[in-house]
């Protein structure tokens, strides 16, 4: 069994026509047949009430509206059809308050660009496997900003580093802080995966595809 | 649906339609590779991008050489900040990663600079130079020993400012 994602739709919203072709390119070569675009924020929200995607992929920075508005308006407008779709944020941005500014503004994944195809892929697996709680308060409706510890295994570990991951994840703290320096420190892990990707010892994901 | 609440904000555990359609499973190696092929093997011609976030910058750089009474000072670092954050982000995904490496150095300095004084725009200056240069001789990838000089010219040049303005 695979994910098969004939069945899904994605909306892309960006503004730089090759970066639409990649982007393309790619969710294409994950399965995803029904493919929409907009060229920016106010299209992308056109698009979106129009064909209800189950995903939405965009860039930030669009004249004359930013993917950051428009995912305000898919969370908060009346026509929105569906205010909890999964909103994956690609931004050239990688500095803290800009991660805080479009999670309070209701992104549920972030990419740094440039990024690689496994940056793209961990996020939509985040989505589809542990997707997050949504939060309706009066100054914020989108997905949880906490982020949870993600595993709860306490069995024994394989290797040394396992434990000071563990370590690690127990003492992460639902704070500002914490979300971004773990956004940034898993694309790096990512990167370095991707480095060493003949390597079965470090090549977690290569073994959860044998299980699959 | 579910939902509970805990008197000031409502929680929601919204079915969860992408898992619906799309199953379990994962995609396989094969997959991604050929995706990450794909990626990497465009042929897509980076300098007209490129040259249109450089107008984007030259023009911020003249906003701030000569600013009017009234533009504020967030304005000016906005006209500086986002041409070179996009030229990080696509650098990188056509094939000029030094172009991404040297611009996210910038973002950092811009990010962190209260307002572009003359010192500030010499640096950006330098670097709207540097990737001119980077641009017109092809210099693809990383650069090799020539981009890791450059790149560190850059980076002695925002710590020098740092260390001028602390």
């Amino acid at each position: 069994m695979a994910y098969d994602f004939r069945k899904a739709s994605v909306l892309i919203v960006e503004d730089n026509q090759p970066m639409i072709e990649l982007i393309r390119s790619v969710v294409n070569t994950f399965g995803f047949r029904e493919i929409h675009v907009a060229r920016d924020g106010d299209e992308g929200f056109e698009t979106f009430c129009r064909f209800n995607p189950d995903l939405v992929i965009s860039d930030w920075m669009m004249t004359p509206t930013n993917g950051i508005e428009m995912a305000h308006k898919i969370r908060q407008h009346p026509s929105s059809p569906n205010k909890f779709v999964p909103i994956i944020l690609l931004t050239g941005y990688s500095q803290k308050k800009r991660v805080i500014e479009a999670r309070d503004r209701g992104i549920t994944e972030f990419i740094v660009k440039p990024f690689k195809v496994h940056h793209l892929y961990r996020r939509i697996e985040n989505i589809v496997e542990v997707p997050r709680q949504f939060v309706d308060a009066t100054e914020f409706f989108g997905p949880d900003r906490r982020r949870k510890k993600v595993s709860d295994y306490n069995g024994p570990f394989r290797r040394e580093r396992d434990e000071e991951e563990r370590s690690r994840k127990e003492q992460m703290v639902h704070s500002e802080d914490n979300l971004y320096k773990e956004i940034i420190r898993q694309q790096k892990i990512e990167e370095e995966r991707a480095r060493t990707y003949h390597d079965p010892l470090v090549i977690d994901f290569e073994e959860d595809d044998d299980d699959r | 649906m579910t939902d509970e609440s805990n008197g000031k904000a409502r929680f929601y555990n919204p079915p969860n339609l992408l898992k619906q359609k799309v199953g379990s499973g994962g995609l396989g190696k094969d997959i991604l590779e050929k995706a990450q092929r794909l990626l990497e093997e465009n042929k897509i011609d980076f300098k007209p991008i490129a040259y249109t976030y450089m107008d984007a910058l030259h023009a911020g750089l003249e906003l701030a050489y000569n600013p009017p009474a009234n533009v504020r000072k967030e304005k000016l670092l906005e006209g500086l900040l986002n041409p070179i954050m996009q030229l990080k982000a696509n650098g990188g995904m056509f094939h000029y990663s030094l172009v991404s490496r040297i611009s996210d150095r910038m973002i950092i300095f811009l990010e962190n600079l209260a307002t572009p004084d003359k010192d500030a725009q010499e640096i950006i200056q330098a670097y709207y130079t540097t990737i001119t240069a980077i641009l017109q001789s092809n210099l693809k990838g990383d650069g090799g020993k020539e981009g890791e000089n450059l790149y560190l010219a850059i980076c002695e040049a925002c710590d020098r400012y740092c260390r001028k303005h602390r």
